[in-house]
């Protein structure tokens, strides 16, 4: 039953993460935007599968949720148009078809003869106590260099969409 | 889970919290209290708060012996971590000295933040034994350096530089990523070495392959070997200049160094075998030949190119191929450390050279742009800048007596000796050699305008600072003094390596 939720929800995700950079029947960017809440929702089910509870929540409320209607706010405060299709090259789909299904053969084989791994044991069930602890605790550095790495996006997006003035 | 002390952390992390406070700082004093002063006062009071800065750091990096690895390889400190931290922060120094004449913005205070913060993130990245903190000071890394990158708003080459340069990234980090995971799914661990003695009875398994190869990926971008090199050439063209130099010096220096650790560490037990006509599956056999297409196209390249700035990158892409022999030469773990101190020496030069080249092209770019036709008779116009350019040349081509020899000197009898007996990696060697001695045409060329050439009717003498003057004397006396008195850096370096218990 696991397997079978599991399968569900990555196809579910690829395809929607599919469909929000290459949708054959829209090319509004808010239908890519609907897509992009899909491919979350779905992620958020995989989460639940690894008993990651809260962070599937989260992933819901904040990235589904909060994210998500910025993204829109964005999208209608510049007023998008239908994207201009491009004109495909045919060069340009052989190749990156012929690439893909090499990667392809090689994964499934890969995949087909391995031997299982080790494998994770869940660290945690699902509590927000001992996510805090674990974050706040053994993971503090990676955390706090987190912060700083949110300190550069600010800095940057401030930096290269601010219109010089002078 | 273990615990620790926060206040020990913080006593670790100094030089780090320095860095971050100063990069706030600079943000500060600039947006704050010189808002409305000149231009040039600006660039000077950033440049001196982000120096002074990093002076701390180096104190307290030269000052305070601490040992310690906390929380399972989350971070690591220990003197080999110390000194290549060093390195970092005095090429961030000499980055900031070569800016403080820069023109490409009225950014001052971001421009400083991105250079420190870019600096923090390359020093997390080499104090960590894990992938998860690894992944994450990469993060932080690359993207102070895609925006650095795309900096200079009055350009389209730097957007355009900056965005090829992100879309690569993200495409690689996205492979990094999923690398790491597979190899987190196969061996139940993110510490370097427990997933090494997890993975001991894998052999060859496909599945730790395509990881592997994921993996290899990831770092091949950060590093610029061939085929992930698309991008440099651009960014190292688009991006302002003293930016293009801290990409191609310190970046580089962490990337390798952290680069080696998870490919020595993480991997041992996998090496596969790179002798010639006993080729055995593994990262061996992956990298040389990430070392021989890197070595074959960034020399073609090269000779090529008419820009400067793409000729160092291509030259740069040359150089990453010579450095991959240094991990080659870690592959036996009875010599990891003579691989290693040949590699931390030949990064070292090598920043501190391709900084000072970055530098002259920097004056060059003042009369007119940075093609080779800028350089004809360079000599007549600025003799102190030329010579040093002549110095960085040389070094770059490894002409004796100067760093860049002795590098690959040490780099070469590393990876000849990796298996001792039977010479395995000789071929690679000989390959090398040859292809140095290809990349002498090209370094040649651009001093052969600059000191035989007839400067253009119109050229003018270029406008050079006493600062920039000063750096790259510095820089240039640092390539003679450490290439003809190689054991002042190779000695700590040693000592560092026997320290750290590499």
């Amino acid at each position: 039953m696991q397997t079978v939720f599991f399968y569900v929800f990555a196809a579910l995700t690829v395809l929607c993460a599919l469909m929000v950079v290459a949708n054959p029947f829209s090319r509004n960017p808010v239908t890519s935007a609907m897509f992009l809440v899909l491919t979350i929702v779905s992620l958020a089910g995989l989460f639940v599968q690894l008993h990651a509870f809260f962070l599937a929540a989260v992933q819901v409320l904040v990235y589904a949720g909060a994210v998500m209607v910025l993204f829109l706010f964005v999208i209608m405060l510049l007023d998008l148009k239908e994207e201009e299709r491009r004109k495909v090259r045919k060069f340009a789909v052989i190749a990156g078809g012929l690439a893909v299904a090499i990667i392809a053969v090689l994964f499934c084989t890969a995949i087909g003869q391995t031997t299982a791994g080790i494998g994770v044991q869940p660290i945690l069930e699902g509590g927000t106590a001992a996510l805090g602890e674990l974050l706040f605790k053994h993971y503090l550095l990676p955390f706090e260099i987190l912060s700083v790495l949110l300190l550069v996006a600010m800095v940057g997006v401030i930096l290269l969409s601010k219109k010089d003035l002078k | 889970m273990n615990a620790f002390s926060y206040l020990d952390l913080l006593n670790l992390l100094g030089p780090e919290t320095i860095l971050v406070l100063t990069s706030l700082a600079a943000l500060f004093v600039d947006l704050g209290a010189l808002r409305d002063q000149p231009l040039p006062r600006r660039w000077l009071a950033g440049g001196g708060v982000t120096a002074l800065g990093g002076l701390l750091a180096i104190l307290w990096l030269t000052n305070v012996t601490a040992q310690a690895n906390l929380a399972h390889g989350i971070l690591v400190v220990d003197p080999l971590t110390q000194l290549v931290k060093v390195v970092l922060v005095a090429m961030l120094l000499f980055t900031v000295a070569l800016s403080l004449r820069a023109e490409f913005t009225e950014h001052v205070g971001e421009y400083f933040c991105l250079l420190l913060l870019a600096t923090v993130g390359m020093m997390f990245l080499v104090s960590s034994e894990d992938v998860l903190t690894i992944f994450v000071a990469l993060e932080l890394t690359s993207l102070s350096l895609y925006i650095l990158t795309a900096f200079n708003k009055r350009s389209l080459v730097s957007a355009e530089a900056g965005l090829k340069y992100f879309l690569f990234g993200g495409v690689a980090a996205a492979f990094t990523l999923f690398g790491l995971s597979l190899i987190y799914g196969l061996a139940g661990s993110t510490n370097l070495r427990e997933i090494a003695t997890n993975l001991a009875g894998k052999g060859t398994d496909p599945l730790l392959m395509v990881a592997l190869i994921m993996v290899v990926m990831g770092f091949g971008f950060k590093i610029a070997a061939v085929p992930f090199h698309l991008w440099a050439p651009d960014a190292y063209q688009g991006a302002p200049t003293p930016a293009a130099a801290l990409i191609a010096s310190g970046s580089k220096v962490a990337s390798f160094f952290v680069f080696a650790k998870v490919m020595a560490l993480g991997f041992a037990g996998i090496e596969g075998n790179g002798a010639w006509r006993q080729f055995a599956p593994g990262w061996v056999p992956v990298l040389a030949t990430l070392a021989v297409a890197s070595m074959l196209l960034g020399n073609l390249a090269a000779i090529a190119q008419s820009s400067v700035k793409r000729l160092l990158a291509y030259s740069a892409i040359a150089h990453a191929g010579y450095m991959l022999l240094g991990l080659l030469a870690m592959s036996n773990p009875h010599r990891r450390a003579d691989g290693m101190a040949a590699l931390v020496y030949y990064i070292t030069t090598y920043g501190l050279t391709t900084i000072g080249a970055f530098g002259v092209v920097q004056i060059v770019e003042r009369t007119g742009g940075d093609s080779l036709e800028n350089f004809a008779g360079f000599s007549r116009r600025a003799p102190l800048v030329a010579v040093c350019l002549m110095v960085f040349m040389l070094s770059l081509a490894g002409i004796p007596p100067l760093a860049g020899f002795f590098g690959k000197f040490y780099l070469f009898t590393a990876a000849a000796g990796a298996e001792p007996g039977n010479l395995g990696l000789l071929w690679l060697v000989i390959f090398a050699i040859a292809m140095s001695a290809v990349s002498l045409y090209y370094y040649l060329q651009v001093l052969k305008r600059a000191f035989v050439a007839a400067p253009a009717e119109a050229a003018i003498a270029p406008v050079v600072s006493f600062m920039e003057r000063l750096t790259l004397a510095l820089l240039a006396l640092a390539v003679v003094v450490l290439g003809a008195l190689p054991a002042w850096l190779l000695g700590p370096i040693a000592d560092a390596i026997k320290a750290a218990g590499f």
